[in-house]
């Protein structure tokens, strides 16, 4: 840092005087609790493999059903330089193993992962992402691995271990998955599963780009590919539906996904951000097929029609309006793009009003999430950043590899500077929420290319808040897809979102002062439920209604 | 040419018949494509007529025809010298000795026949750029889309902008000049962080030079520090109230740090400025959008428009449009609009694409 500072580069510091947060006090402080040891082992190598840069995913999801949020890490593998064929990853070396770390009382964790029996990742399989959900409504969160390779979904047995059940349940997949999502497409009680993958592309058509500076190549040297749409059939099998749905018919480089349902029609729809092309948004017809839709609704390029290169996303209400918006994040020179939904299926690009503009212009994000930290009944923007290029410093001066993530505070709408605690550049990649310590302020991991994870623990304040289960009837068990609103905020059931990685199920809302809230949720099923005078600062389960 | 030139010589000259003989076989044999005959004729013909001035040029022309300039300055000086007045020949040595090597002996033949284009080139060699730039611009009004001339205009005018700044940083290390020359330099080698430091100094000693405030403001936007930017910009307004572009980076500054109320303004200032540049018309129909105001956004783009049709900024209006009318919901406006958006995507696409 202080050798940047020299040349006359923009830092932290800088930052920070300039916004005027210099003197407020961290949201976060930095930790690493005790017994959580993973390391996330990409193997750069000098062939510069693009999947080295690109994982890896962290589950924050209570396993055991302990009333703790456990973490669940997607390790990458060893690569070989060059790789030879077939290829294989080691993944059986407990050094590129995927790890879930339960949670214990004092805080501290400790590693399961072979006892739950995560520890075979597929020796031809290298780690990317990870999705949450409880697909066979047992009461269990599952969950699902993707893989450049094969994908995994593990059936959580309920009593602390997992079982791979893949080939019966028919999603393996295959290319180069990345991130994955679990959502009731067709609001029939079993979640379905939904996963993005990125482009036609092996170790043995790999290549390097940038003459002398070799690195990894953009995205548009290799062809385009379909994503993946599993329809669960509620007997613990699934049905590819990509070509039925109309999913496959559009090609793109899918990298984050995230579900809302933005036209108020009662049915999940689907976003998914492409690197370097146009932004799909895939609306839910309702009747099994899906319609693209991104260019038509004004969210699939900028404000100057010039395509990002999307690569996590949050499919959430930042402005408190009642419908859900989207964020991209993106690579620098394009600003992460804020689409503001305008009601009618139309979005509009939000990206300067709203502050992102000078935030975000010269830093590459990736995981990415709109949670209330602050619980003032907004919600603040907490990014993972870090730039593709290892050495893109030797390209452009202005640019860093390792940067600081993204912290903005929402106030009213538009999203300002705030000090996270981290001091130290990082090459963040994943980045999951949920309440670690159940505090009622909302934690973050985030997931670091070739280090241990940054654990963000919520400093809190004396501001009031509410954190909702919901439990399914007719609707799938979670909830998944619900839409809740309280005190006026709204928030769209998901674990999904972000970049490769899965949040707390549960629904957190700040409340500022109040210390009662109004809640109406309407569930996939249909139903309406309306809860008033709730007491603040509780953790409240609500059961869906077998009747409107 | 040869013979036509040849039959004008004859008809001045008494040639002996041996002489005669030569010429013409050399000729025949040129026009055969028997090169190397007709070269051994023409000297054949020098021999025997010592003071024929043609077969001296014709042998001279014969050999700056294969590409052996060092060949062909001998006999091209001997025509020379016996007919001083004959532009050819004088044309013809000053193009062998250029080719050659021989710049500063070329230029006085060069001269005295007005071979611009050439002696533009001469000139440039020896450093004469001043002269070279004349004459490349006197060739260019005729041949205004020349890509030669306008190479060697530009390396002319490089070179002479180049010995310039050397003399001043050699003479005056520390000034304020010499600081923002160098700092040009960086910027457009793009070593940023070198060209921030030394805009910094020049700014330092003389805050009032024109135009270093803004191109300071564009090393800032070109890291995308908006606020940095702003800064310099509005100081570069402060000190320029006349420039369009200074007013117009700053609204487009204000723009980026979704300042969109102040950008409008600014950039209107800019389009009375300066009216009509696209570039302006694009960011004023974007403020202007971001604001509701889809009237004005509307003007913005479609003046735009009228003043370019093709290219990225035009794409762009079009996408803007579209933009507009759907929240206005002209749905049949905006389908036309993304349409056109989308041929222009395609046409930019290909030809950043095609083969150069």
């Amino acid at each position: 840092m202080e050798r940047r500072a020299a040349r006359g580069c923009f830092n932290r510091r800088d930052f920070l005087r300039l916004s005027g947060f210099a003197a407020a006090a961290p949201i976060f402080d930095v930790k690493l609790p005790r017994g959580l040891d993973f390391t996330l082992q990409n193997s750069p190598t000098s062939q510069k493999y693009l999947i080295e840069t690109m994982p890896g995913g962290v589950a924050l999801f209570d396993y055991n059903n302990d009333g703790l949020l456990d973490m669940f890490f997607v390790n990458g593998g060893r690569l070989a330089s060059p790789m030879a064929l077939p290829e294989q990853f080691d993944r059986s070396n407990p050094r590129y193993w995927n790890r879930l770390y339960r949670q214990n009382k004092d805080g501290s964790f400790t590693d399961v992962t072979k006892s739950a029996g995560l520890a075979n990742a597929g020796a031809s399989n290298y780690g990317m992402g990870v999705a949450v959900g409880d697909y066979d409504n047992d009461g269990y969160p599952d969950l699902f691995i993707t893989n450049y390779g094969r994908n995994i979904l593990y059936r959580n047995n309920g009593d602390g271990t997992f079982t791979d059940v893949t080939t019966k349940a028919g999603v393996a997949g295959g290319g180069w998955s990345e991130s994955a999502g679990f959502f009731d497409f067709d609001n029939d009680g079993h979640l379905d599963l939904f996963v993005t993958r990125y482009m036609e592309w092996d170790t043995q058509h790999s290549k390097t780009c940038g003459g002398a500076w070799r690195t990894y190549c953009p995205p548009g040297e290799f062809p385009r590919t379909t994503n993946l749409l599993y329809r669960n059939r509620g007997d613990g099998t699934f049905e590819d539906v990509s070509e039925k749905s109309g999913i496959a018919a559009k090609k793109g480089r899918g990298l984050g996904v995230s579900f809302a349902d933005y036209d108020n029609d009662g049915f999940t729809d689907i976003f998914v951000a492409n690197d370097g092309i146009q932004q799909y948004l895939f609306h839910n017809n309702g009747n099994g097929t899906f319609t693209e839709c991104g260019l038509e609704s004004g969210a699939a390029l900028t404000a100057d029609g010039q395509p990002l290169s999307g690569m996590g996303t949050v499919f959430q209400d930042y402005d408190n309006d009642g419908m859900p918006d989207i964020l991209v994040t993106a690579l620098p020179r394009q600003i992460y793009g804020l689409y503001h939904n305008d009601g009618q299926g139309q979005f509009s690009s939000h990206s300067l009003e709203s502050g992102l503009g000078v935030l975000t212009a010269g830093s590459a994000g990736w995981g990415v999430g709109l949670e209330d930290l602050d619980n003032d009944g907004w919600k603040d923007l907490l990014v993972a950043q870090s730039h593709v290029l290892d050495n893109v410093e030797a390209i452009d001066h202005s640019l860093h590899y390792l940067e600081l993530p993204l912290l903005a505070l929402n106030h009213n709408g538009r999203f300002e500077p705030a000090d996270s605690g981290i001091t130290s550049p990082i090459a963040g990649r994943g980045l999951a929420f949920g309440d670690l310590n159940n505090d009622g302020w909302i934690d973050a991991v985030i997931t670091v290319l070739g280090g241990p994870p940054v654990v963000l623990m919520n400093r809190g304040g004396n501001q009031h808040w509410l954190t909702i289960t919901l439990r399914g009837t007719r609707s799938n068990r979670d909830g998944l897809g619900a839409r809740v609103r309280v005190n006026g905020q709204t928030r769209y059931a998901t674990t999904a979102g972000s970049y490769l990685s899965a949040n707390d199920k549960r629904l957190h809302f700040g409340l500022g002062s109040a210390k009662t809230a109004s809640i109406e949720i309407t569930w996939p099923s249909g139903i309406r439920q309306a809860l008033s005078d709730v007491r603040a600062d509780q953790f409240l389960e609500v059961r869906e209604p077998e009747h409107s | 040419m040869i013979f036509a030139i040849f039959t004008l010589s004859l008809f001045l000259q008494s040639v002996s018949s041996e002489g005669s003989q030569h010429m013409q076989a050399g000729i025949k044999a040129h026009q055969e494509g028997h090169f190397e005959e007709a070269i051994s004729e023409f000297r054949k013909a020098t021999q025997s007529d010592p003071n024929l001035v043609q077969a001296f040029l014709d042998l001279g022309e014969e050999y700056s025809r294969m590409h052996e300039y060092s060949a062909a300055i001998p006999p091209l000086k001997r025509a020379v010298e016996l007919s001083p007045d004959l532009d050819e020949a004088q044309q013809q040595l000053g193009y062998a000795l250029l080719s050659a090597g021989f710049t500063e002996e070329a230029i006085p033949h060069l001269e005295r026949v007005h071979a611009v284009e050439a002696l533009g080139v001469a000139q440039m060699e020896v450093g004469r750029y001043q002269e070279a730039i004349a004459n490349f611009s006197a060739a260019l009004e005729k041949r205004p889309n020349d890509p030669d001339l306008l190479y060697y205009l530009g390396r002319s005018a490089g070179m002479l902008s180049k010995r310039a700044i050397d003399a001043l940083v050699q003479a005056y290390p520390d000034s304020a000049r010499s600081h923002q020359a160098m700092a040009e330099n960086y910027f457009v080698l793009r070593q940023m962080p070198q060209a921030e430091h030394e805009f910094q100094d020049a700014l330092r000693q003389r805050p009032d030079i024109p135009r270093v405030h803004l191109e300071l403001g564009l090393v800032y936007a070109g890291s995308s520090q908006w606020d940095k930017a702003e800064q310099e910009f509005r100081a570069e307004c402060k000190l320029q109230p006349g420039s369009a572009e200074a007013s117009y980076r700053l609204g487009d500054a204000l723009l980026q740090e979704g300042k969109v109320r102040e950008a409008r303004t600014e950039l209107e200032r800019a389009n009375r400025l300066r009216p009509d540049m696209p570039e302006t018309l694009y960011a004023l129909g974007k403020a202007a959008s971001l604001e509701g105001a889809f009237d004005p956004a509307e003007k913005a783009w479609t003046r735009l428009l009228e003043v370019e049709k093709e290219g990225s900024l035009a794409a762009q209006a079009h996408f803007g449009l579209a933009g507009i009318y759907r929240k206005q919901g002209k749905p049949e406006k905006a389908a036309a609009e993304m349409q056109e958006f989308q041929r222009l995507q395609s046409a930019n696409s290909a030809r950043e694409s095609a083969p150069r």
